[in-house]
């Protein structure tokens, strides 16, 4: 909220610094987010009497003027005819600027020189008359800067005015504040109505229908009232807070409601018809026009505001466009009342109107201050668009506004909050600086009642924040909490996740972090098909763009799109993690589901060092990785599987992951029609693992095994196996004679080519063999592999290499 | 004869002086020492040689044959030394070019400055908790103090999947559900993604957050001054100058904003503080006790506090980035730098 200093120091003495003062806001809880000094548009203009006008010998539309600034005589030549000897009007010597950025020169116009240029209110962009030259009171002296003799200048603090300090809506509030902060008095804008005998009673009603929307509601009348525009400092002021000036009387209502929080509105009487306020609610599908112009089909619940006939405003919200006030209205009838906060909120986010009004009722304005509002708002239209006002005021009040009083404060409560030794009586009289009524009722006991403006204090806790943010935070002493031991709560899938990370940095990776949420045709892109579960995206109802519209069912959408970026800027070569989760809509009210996922993608080059590694690459690059973070884990049980393939990838280069009977993941290379389909043109290997899965298999404790001291026997032998035979088929075998002897298997070797039938390879298997107990003899060895060797042959068809051609 | 075997050695020493390789050497072995040598001659040659010269000559010649053989041996061993040396330089590599070694991976930098804080806190005891991104209205405003209808939900801007659920806005409503299954002491740290309708250099709509709670019985305003104080000196420096305003939080009260001195112009004002010299850094306050009444602790018993902070606000002051969109843009150039 935008606030003036100079208006201010209308209702509170300030001897402050503007910088002093902001900060003094800011440091209790009215942060002050600028502080801004305004000037006038112009320089160089000063007060002047007129001595004399004289006809111009040789233009009938122009005078001579003589004019003084006291010390020093001018002639300036004029074309108002509004001016006459004994005027103060406003001086725009040579040298000087006006509004635009033109600067006065000397000049001859039809022959005579003028020393400078009389100015019009619109020629200094104080007001819009345009009509003559501006005219300052008599008694001004001649010769003092313009600015400063109409008090141009100000200073304007913008405050952010947190959701609970609905007392601070207004410039009074403001004040209040400071009076409180610096132990001044309060001065309350004095208000003197003299009525005409007319009643208002007699004239116009208003009917409550809705009591629990509308508790109270007020009005007044004014008549004979003429339009036109504000006073310079009532304009000032309104431009000051950031408000456009209309007219005399809406600037009045607005300006009241800056000064004192209570929006008010004015209707043009002859528009209400039935000279009848009837305040309901709006009944289905109800259309309006609001004072904007725009047309707006109300939803039920919306309190109108109306007359004997039709709606003629939106309770709390604005005012309608067929009982504006015009140029030619000469009766107004006045409101000042109290809306309930969660119905104008409602409405007002449903019409999307959140207006300065609305934007004060939702919060809470002060419900003794509807009455004092209506009754300076009367008093400034009648002294400023000389109206006459009716006898009396309607008071509708049918609900009485629920106010707290005797809030039970106990001094050891403030001290066990706050951790100071504050004293009752430094307590006591923050409170009543604060506006509240404070009764001691026991020993450190008092009960105390909070101004009414004050909506937001209505419990002990309430009253203990305003005491120490008026004591001042800086003075509570920081201490160390003294705490019990309590439980720790055990985070193991944290652990898991920094665990991966480090492993992932040592073999190269880098992580990224996604947004959750993605383009629906990022989720079209990958191809799922109709019954992939993957489908089931959640929605965000209300998404800054299509962009981010869905949450990602899938967090590999992200790392494609990374390298995607990239590969733009220049790097095709990424080795990239995420860790974070994917969603799954589940049903309608429920949470969806969230899984917590590790993905990896790798592309391009082997290496960074082209000088040496050309090569691009491939399956077993990523899978190697996959493989060392189940091993740097400790997880065994750990198998790939090619009959389960996701549909993101190539079929012949993908493979599903299980932990034990477990689905984990998928790895594989990126099906070449969802690269196609993405614009990817180059491999891309990725994976994706529940890490929850990972998380609930993970051992912690660690069982040391003895290590057999005893040499082992290797035993290489090469099979010859068809092409498409996997190497955890034959594993498989091998592990199904469940051999204690047999220590370890790996492969050697993997041939195709010359000297192996088409569609065939070898397979090259190191056996060894090693006892706990004992040297193994070779003897022993051989039976054993002998009898492995003839079960893989018997179950593959497999011949040995080398003994191929023996057999037969 | 005696001066013959003297100028022999002579000769011999000189022609090893002169030898530059093996070949040459073993020539000279030949030459002197061979079945057909020159020493080997003269040995030969021992019975004209006078009677009484006769042990005298074959002393020397035996002394020299003994003498020469291992100056040979030895020149010969030099030789080979050199050889090997000189074949290793011929073996000699380009030790500037690059090494082959993987390079090592980045951690993101939002993950570190996050971990940094976690670790800060769990040696003050905290436990690090984590819940639900997506989250019922009921745990996200409700439980927390911000009814429907109340101008605080202004205070975030929410994206919505479905009437009562929402991308959590806070991390705040792990808090609940850690309160709801956990009696005081309570010490938890909930860090993680959270999600506002607000894009811009400051804002993007995900980022992450921490927020912190402590409850037990005495806990005052003046232990989160201390904690809290602890923490951002421990982050920031020790000469960090630190302050607590008053604010509002419908969760806490009182509640504070903590600023800390201007990062960058310690405090002179400038456009990273808006010239006010100071930079928001966290939101803190005491825990209200219509929290404490969702959750069923008794606020007459337990008092707490509770914080919150915005990470990628730390990392940004801490590295100096201007634009927060960075953080979520994956560029190579921006992520090798952490
Ligand atoms: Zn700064």
């Amino acid at each position: 909220m935008l606030v003036s200093l100079k208006w201010l120091k209308d209702y509170v003495d300030i001897d402050l610094k503007a910088e002093k003062l902001a900060e003094r806001l800011t440091m209790s809880g009215l942060e002050v987010e600028s502080v801004k000094e305004i000037f006038p548009e112009f320089k160089g203009v000063v007060t002047a009497k007129i001595i004399s006008v004289k006809p111009h010998p040789n233009a009938d539309k122009l005078s001579l003027c003589e004019v003084t600034d006291g010390s020093k005589k001018y002639l300036v030549v004029c074309g108002a005819k509004n001016i006459k000897a004994g005027d103060v009007v406003p001086l725009a010597k040579v040298g000087a600027t006006i509004p635009g950025g033109y600067t006065i020169k000397p000049s001859v116009l039809r022959g005579e020189t003028s020393e400078g240029m009389l100015c019009s209110e619109a020629e200094l962009a104080i007001g819009e008359d345009a009509s003559g030259i501006m005219q300052l009171p008599k008694n001004m002296k001649p010769g003092k800067p313009l600015e400063k003799a109409l008090d141009l200048e100000d200073t304007v603090f913008d405050i952010s005015i947190t959701p609970n300090r609905a007392d601070c809506l207004s410039v009074i509030g403001i004040a209040r504040e400071v009076a409180a902060l610096t132990g001044k008095k309060i001065k309350m804008p004095k208000v003197n109505i003299k009525e005409i005998s007319e009643n208002i009673k007699s004239l116009a009603s208003v009917k409550i229908m809705d009591a629990e929307l509308c508790p109270r509601y007020t009005a007044r009348m004014i008549k004979k009232v003429k339009i036109g525009p504000s006073p310079v400092w009532l304009k000032t002021r309104l431009e000051a807070c950031g408000m456009r000036a209309i007219n005399n009387i809406v600037d009045v209502t607005n300006f009241v409601m800056l000064e004192m929080g209570q929006p008010l509105h004015a209707f043009d009487f002859r528009y209400l018809e039935k000279n009848k306020i009837i305040v309901r609610k709006s009944k289905k599908n109800e259309e309006f026009i609001s004072l904007d112009g725009k047309s707006r089909k109300l939803a039920d619940e919306t309190l109108l505001i109306c007359d004997g006939v039709k709606p003629v405003a939106i309770g709390g919200i604005m005012g309608g466009l067929n009982s504006e006030v015009k140029e030619d209205t000469a009766i107004i009838l006045l409101e000042s009342a109290y809306f309930n906060p969660v119905s104008i909120r409602r409405s007002a986010r449903k019409l999307a109107m959140p207006t300065e009004a609305a934007f004060r009722f939702e919060r809470g304005i002060d419900p003794e201050g509807v009455v004092k509002a209506l009754n300076r708002a009367t008093q400034l239209i009648a002294e400023l668009a000389d109206g006459s006002i009716c006898k009396n005021y309607i008071d509708e009040y049918p609900r009485k506004i629920r106010q707290v009083k005797n809030i039970k404060l106990r001094l050891e409560q403030v001290r066990k909050i706050t951790g100071t030794q504050i004293s009752a009586m430094e307590v006591t009289k923050i409170l009543r600086n604060l506006g509240m009524r404070t009764t001691r009722s026991g020993k450190g006991i008092y009960l105390v009642t909070p101004p009414a403006f004050r909506v937001d204090i209505t419990r002990e806790i309430d009253l203990i924040e305003e005491i120490v943010r008026i004591y001042g935070f800086d003075r509570v002493p920081a201490s160390l909490p003294n705490v019990s031991v309590g439980e720790l709560l055990p985070n193991s899938h944290l652990k898991l996740e920094d665990n991966i990370r480090k492993i992932m940095n040592g073999m190269g990776f880098s992580e990224v972090i996604n947004y959750s949420f993605i383009a629906p045709a990022s989720v079209d892109s990958l191809l799922f098909p109709p019954e992939d579960e993957r489908l089931n995206v959640v929605k965000i109802n209300n998404p800054l763009t299509e962009e981010q519209s869905v949450m990602r069912p899938t967090i590999i959408t992200g790392l494609l799109d990374t390298l995607k970026k990239n590969i733009n800027n220049g790097y095709a070569n990424l080795k990239i993690f995420e860790l974070g989760c994917s969603f799954l809509h589940e049903k309608h009210g429920k949470l969806p589901k969230e899984r917590n996922m590790f993905a990896s993608l790798i592309s391009g080059k082997k290496m960074e060092n082209l000088w040496d590694y050309k090569s691009n690459v491939d399956f077993y690059d990523l899978k190697g990785c996959l493989e060392n973070i189940f091993y740097a884990l400790k997880l065994e049980n750990i198998t790939f599987k090619s009959d389960v393939v996701d549909t993101l990838l190539h079929p012949g280069k993908s493979c599903s992951i299980f932990l034990g009977d477990t689905p984990l993941g998928y790895m594989g290379e990126i099906h070449p029609h969802i690269l196609e389909n993405i614009d990817l043109k180059q491999v891309v290997y990725v994976f994706e693992i529940n890490t929850d899965i990972l998380e609930k298999h993970l051992k912690d404790e660690i069982t040391y095994r003895d290590f057999s001291r005893f040499p082992a026997i290797t035993r290489d032998v090469a099979f010859i196996v068809s092409r498409d035979m996997e190497a955890d088929y034959i594993f498989n075998i091998i592990s199904s004679f469940k051999e204690d002897l047999l220590e370890n298997v790996e492969i050697f070797d993997i041939y195709e080519g010359k000297g192996i039938p088409e569609n065939a390879k070898s397979v090259g298997l190191r056996f060894s063999y090693r006892s706990a107990e004992r040297t193994l003899t070779d003897g022993e060895a051989n039976i054993i592999h002998d009898k492995i060797i003839r079960g893989i042959v018997d179950v593959t068809k497999a011949k040995i290499r080398g003994e191929e051609n023996q057999e037969e | 004869m005696i001066e013959d075997l003297q100028r022999l050695e002579n000769n011999a020493l000189a022609e090893l002086q002169e030898a530059s390789n093996q070949e040459q050497i073993l020539l000279i072995r030949t030459k002197y020492l061979g079945r057909k040598g020159l020493l080997t001659g003269q040995l030969r040659n021992i019975a004209q040689v006078p009677d009484e010269q006769r042990a005298l000559f074959g002393k020397r010649c035996n002394e020299i044959k003994l003498f020469l053989t291992s100056r040979i041996e030895e020149e010969l061993n030099k030789q080979s030394q050199n050889e090997k040396e000189n074949k290793l330089l011929k073996e000699k590599i380009d030790v500037t070019l690059p090494g082959r070694a993987i390079k090592y991976g980045r951690i993101h930098p939002i993950t570190q400055i996050s971990n940094e804080i976690c670790s800060i806190f769990s040696s003050f005891g905290f436990s690090i908790v984590e819940g639900p991104e997506i989250e019922l209205d009921y745990y996200n405003f409700e439980a927390l103090n911000i009814p429907k209808d109340h101008p605080a939900r202004d205070m975030q801007d929410t994206f919505y999947i479905e009437e009562n659920i929402v991308l959590r806005t806070h991390t705040s409503p792990v808090q609940v559900r850690v309160m709801e299954k956990v009696k005081p002491p309570v010490r938890i740290l909930s860090p993680g993604k959270v999600y506002r309708r607000d894009s811009d250099v400051s804002h993007t709509p995900m980022f992450h957050q921490i927020e912190g709670l402590l409850v037990d019985e005495g806990i005052t305003f003046g232990d989160l001054k201390g904690i809290l104080t602890l923490f951002l000196k421990k982050i920031f420096g020790q000469e960090t100058k630190i302050r607590f305003r008053p604010s509002f939080f419908p969760f806490t009260e009182p509640s504070a904003e903590v600023d800390i001195c201007c990062v960058m112009c310690r405090g002179k004002g400038c456009r990273v503080c808006g010239q006010s010299g100071w930079l928001e850094i966290l939101g803190s306050g005491m825990v209200d006790p219509a929290v404490f009444k969702y959750v069923k602790y008794n606020s007459e018993k337990y008092t707490g506090f509770a914080f919150g902070l915005g990470v990628e606000r730390m990392a940004m002051l801490k590295y100096g980035i201007s634009d927060i969109r960075l953080f979520y843009e994956n560029d190579f150039r921006f992520l090798r730098q952490f």
